[in-house]
């Protein structure tokens, strides 16, 4: 029999093993590069605390900087900050974290990325002594972190013709904080997104321009989300350009539903006053974590103050008690657990409390109706609670201690000296010094430089910085001294 | 074979077919009626006269359009700065109905010129009164804001789609509908609205400022096809509570007189804010046209009812009752003479009221009145028979209406045309009356009963009118000009209380 010639096969069965193979290959990378790219996943923390601490709001799908560019950027451009690192601005690094307090990360898109969180405004630092180590308390108002100077800092990196992907890549490489595939995505890409977004972020808050400096633990609440709506802040009536004011405390949630919240008290609604602070953190309605913003709004419902850490004088305490049952109870509430009183959490009229306007003339009703616009797409969430108030709301006074410097825009620095007429509280002070004065209740004002850092000194002659008001018999002002000095050591109980 | 394969494949068609018809159907014409308002004064707010069909702008490209074009909206504020009564923690404000049709849309209602606000002082919040002139809005502002945007290079889908999605996570489908349908189809109706309102916007033509349109001119060009023509007749919104007294045999409303019935008014006026009864069927025919049709006079027969019965506002502020009671003297005329009887003109049920004061002897500004003529009336009225809407007839007079007072304090600034600012001055002769004021400005000067008009609130707030403009004019009404200063204080006193 003659041998069969070959069928022509083998090549073609060579063709479709190759074919099969690219195949494979394609689809492989398809799903990899699907899965990279489409990630949206946060770092989560097991506790509460941490979660409240480095959790995402989501804000890092809108607004999120690459993890690696942000850790490059104090090392890159260390002439815009006042010292070394972002420490200088005051953020809080607990030991062993590459990120500071208020910092999330969350990877979109295959890249890491931070951006601010809860935390940063509303966790503090107390050092007992200059030599003690600082303790970092959740929930007070942070004292250190100069938001402004950090929105500076960012604007100012923008401009900078250093800021290009050719010099970040290497320091990327060096930090090892990304692949090569990120890195370049970085280099070609990000650098130049970033910059844009930066460019129109600082166009977008040159509204603060026409304000005094913030200074550490400030920021202006209600013209960023006039800025949000696109208002055409280069016609803003001039009453409306200080909004500037301290941030709060955020304890006690529960007992603060149904009160009327943020200085002005113009809204009402716990919920509405978590989603619109969350703007803040870059959050938009399509990209805020509900989950993870949920959780946190949950812990901060019973979420408490650390108790006064220093000896109280028990007997000189209890003969503040009447004295803090007549003049301040009524407003602030019966204790600082028990917040009952016929005008806690209501608004008294400016013409009462007589403190600085700006910040409540700052809200305007145009900005108040517009409001009702956010989150419409979500019914449930829709804001409907914002209102336009004539004065600033009385504040229960859980942890009274953490709260310094005092009234809505921080222009007095202590208990004993909001206890004085404003004619004798102290017209500069220095802010951002996180060691305690135990003697007049608050932190310690005095000290302009710390080693090379330098404190912020705030001025109360400019618009907004306003120490007055808040006085006058109603007020306290006028007790004795004994008085003044058993009332404050009542209050360190709160 | 042929034949089963033939069919299978026309099967196949028409199921295709009927998918993207049911599709077509729930993406542009499902109807989804508004959720329930807690009574008829939030469903005069808020509610549907049936206008999202033709004038509805899809709802995400509303609310981003004066976020994307700021520099067309007159000042901080979004739509609140176009002067719209917007109530804190309603999504829209007053005059603006939403409703899905396909998609959710937004258009106007009758309060958009027909809420007004009032406020004691600039610290005051402002009270939102149900049925009084709109007198802070700025209509023609709004629609030039439209008109500007539709015409811009910004008015594209990649930029409004950047705005829309910091609000809404859109679906692909609805992006790709945005994107490909709205926007362009809304560019181009506002487009087109922009010619068919090309007669306001000639050069030197007088502006309709807050608180005023130009009534007659818009349903001259609207309903009928009469020429553009030289006419201006910029006029005041009316005060529309309280109508069971201005309806009946005999009785006119509008300014000139020019319709003879209520639900005349009301069904012009829907019409002109682009509801859409289809004129295009038989009345008897029923199918879902005619029921929008059949919905639409139940809903103008249902505002007829509430509002011929909703009270006018009373006055906020005190009244020195003896001082009113003197007033009311005068009011009556008895001791007066013809020349100072309000009531006989201004009393409902008496000889002249809520009829024709001939404009020989009223003697204000002839423009508003010269804007109308018979034609037009004529074909106004063909047209709407057309649609299948039986209505009494519009007229043409030569004159203007003499209103009863009710809730009078709420009504200024006076005269059809608004160019006297307050009773106080519409009780000064011609020649000491205010000749340029700011109108617009919401807060209430009890003194001289209207709102105030100077100062510089006012001038940031309020729209300057000047009564030298044509149209605008501030003469005539006379009458008790020449009362005592004691009996013209009485007489206010007097009028607070109507």
């Amino acid at each position: 029999m003659p041998a069969e010639p070959q069928p022509p096969t083998p090549p073609r069965r060579c063709c479709r093993w190759v074919c099969w193979f690219a195949g494979i290959v394609i689809a492989v990378l398809v799903v990899w590069a699907a899965a990279r790219f489409t990630s949206d996943k946060p770092v989560t923390y097991a506790g509460n605390e941490d979660h409240f601490k480095y959790g995402s709001t989501g804000g890092e799908r809108s607004s999120g900087i690459p993890y690696s560019i942000w850790m490059a950027l104090p090392e890159l451009f260390p002439q815009y900050l006042p010292g070394k690192g972002l420490q200088s601005l005051g953020f809080l690094y607990e030991p062993g974290k590459d990120l500071p307090i208020g910092v999330s990360k969350r990877r979109v898109q295959g890249i890491d990325r931070v951006f601010l969180n809860c935390a940063v405004c509303h966790v503090g630092s107390v050092r007992d002594t200059p030599a003690s180590a600082p303790r970092f308390i959740v929930g007070m108002p942070s004292n250190t972190v100069d938001l402004q100077g950090f929105e500076r800092f960012l604007s100012a990196v923008a401009l900078d013709k250093d800021f290009t992907g050719d010099r970040i890549a290497p320091v990327i490489k060096r930090m090892g904080t990304d692949d090569w595939l990120n890195r370049e995505l970085i280099r070609y890409v990000g650098v130049d997104l970033m910059r844009d977004q930066l460019v129109s972020l600082r166009q977008m808050f040159s509204f603060m321009d026409r304000e005094p400096v913030f200074g550490p633990g400030r920021f202006d609440t209600f013209n960023p989300p006039k800025v949000l709506l696109n208002f055409r802040m280069d016609m803003l009536p001039p009453e409306e350009w200080v909004g500037v004011c301290n941030f709060p405390s955020i304890w006690h949630q529960r007992l603060r539903e149904g009160m009327e919240l943020h200085w002005d008290g113009n809204n009402i609604s716990v919920d509405e006053r978590n989603r619109s602070a969350a703007f803040g953190t870059g959050a938009l309605p399509p990209t805020l974590d509900r989950a993870s913003v949920r959780r946190t709004a949950n812990w901060l419902l019973d979420a408490a103050p650390p108790p006064y850490p220093y000896p109280i004088d028990a007997a000189l305490a209890s003969k503040g008690k009447p004295v803090y049952a007549e003049y301040c109870a009524r407003c602030h509430g019966a204790s600082g657990t028990d917040f009952a009183g016929d005008l806690v959490g209501k608004v008294t009229p400016i013409d009462l409390i007589k403190t600085d306007r700006h910040r409540l003339d700052s809200y305007s009703f145009a900005l108040c109706v517009n409001q009702g616009e956010l989150y419409a797409a979500y019914p449930a969430e829709r804001f409907q609670h914002f209102r336009k108030t004539d004065g600033y709301a009385n504040q229960p006074l859980d942890g009274i201690w953490l709260r310094s410097p005092y009234l809505h825009n921080g222009s007095v620095p202590n208990l004993w000296e909001l206890l004085e007429p404003a004619s004798k509280r102290t017209a500069t002070f220095f802010r951002g010094y996180d060691v305690y004065d135990q003697k007049n209740v608050g932190f310690v004002a005095n000290v302009s430089h710390e080693n090379e850092k330098a404190f912020f000194p705030l001025d109360t002659t400019l618009p907004g910085n306003g120490n007055y008001g808040h006085e006058g018999k109603a007020f306290g002002t006028e007790l004795s001294e004994d008085s003044k000095q058993a009332l404050i050591e009542y209050l360190k109980t709160f | 074979m042929n034949f089963s394969r033939c069919m299978r494949w026309l099967i196949a068609l028409v199921a295709i077919l009927c998918v993207v018809g049911v599709f077509g159907w729930y993406k542009f014409f499902r109807e989804v009626p508004q959720p329930p308002f807690a009574n008829e004064g939030e469903r005069f707010k808020y509610g549907s006269i049936g206008a999202e069909n033709t004038r509805g702008i899809p709802y995400w490209i509303w609310v981003v359009l004066p976020r994307v074009f700021p520099d067309f909206v007159p000042g901080p504020g979004g739509y609140k700065a176009f002067g719209v009564v917007w109530e804190p923690g309603q999504e829209i404000p007053v005059g603006f109905s939403k409703k899905t049709i396909g998609f959710p849309r937004i258009a106007n209602n009758c309060a958009i010129c027909h809420v007004g606000t009032w406020r004691a002082s600039e610290s005051d919040l402002p009270h939102v009164v149900v049925g009084a002139p709109a007198h802070t809005s700025n209509l023609q502002s709004m629609i030039r804001f439209l008109t500007n945007c539709a015409a811009d290079p910004r008015f594209n889908a990649d930029t409004l789609l950047a705005q829309i999605e910091r609000e809404t996570k859109l679906s692909v489908v609805d992006r790709l509908i945005y994107r490909f349908a709205l926007i362009p189809l809304t560019r181009s109706a506002l487009q087109k609205q922009a010619t068919q309102m090309a007669w306001m916007n000639r050069p030197g033509w007088p502006d309709w400022g807050k608180g005023r349109d130009d009534p007659m001119n818009l349903t001259k060009y609207f309903m009928t096809s009469q020429p553009v023509d030289n006419t201006t007749g910029q006029a005041d919104f009316p005060s529309v509570w309280n109508l069971k007294i201005r309806n009946g045999d005999g009785l006119f409303l509008n300014w000139s007189c020019d319709t003879p019935a209520v639900i005349s008014v009301l069904i012009d006026s829907a019409l002109g804010l682009g509801a859409a009864p289809d004129p295009t069927v038989p009345l008897d025919t029923l199918n879902w046209k005619f029921k929008r049709r059949a919905w639409f006079v139940n809903r103008m027969q249902e505002l007829d009812a509430y509002l011929s019965d909703l009270a006018p506002p009373a006055y906020p502020f005190p009244i020195d009752a003896a001082l009113a009671a003197k007033g009311k003297v005068i009011y009556a005329g008895e001791t007066n003479g013809p020349a100072g009887k309000c009531v006989s003109c201004h009393d409902p049920g008496q000889a002249h009221t809520n009829r024709l004061i001939p404009i020989a002897d009223i003697g204000t500004d002839r423009n508003r009145m010269d804007t109308w003529n018979q034609a037009a009336a004529d074909q106004a009225n063909e047209k709407v028979k057309e649609i299948g809407i039986i209505r009494p007839n519009m007229v043409k007079q030569e004159g203007y209406q003499s209103p009863p007072l009710d809730g009078l304090w709420m009504r200024a600034p006076y005269l059809h045309n608004g160019s006297v600012p307050t009773l106080s001055d519409l009780l000064a002769p011609v020649k000491d009356r205010p000749t340029a004021f700011h109108r617009g400005y919401d807060v209430y000067d009890p003194a001289k009963v209207g709102f105030i008009t100077t100062g510089d609130a006012a001038a940031r707030d309020g729209w300057m009118e000047d009564t030298s403009v044509r149209g605008n004019g501030n003469q005539g009404h006379t009458y008790g000009t020449e009362l005592s200063d004691a009996d013209k204080i009485a007489l206010l006193e007097y009028l607070k209380t109507l």
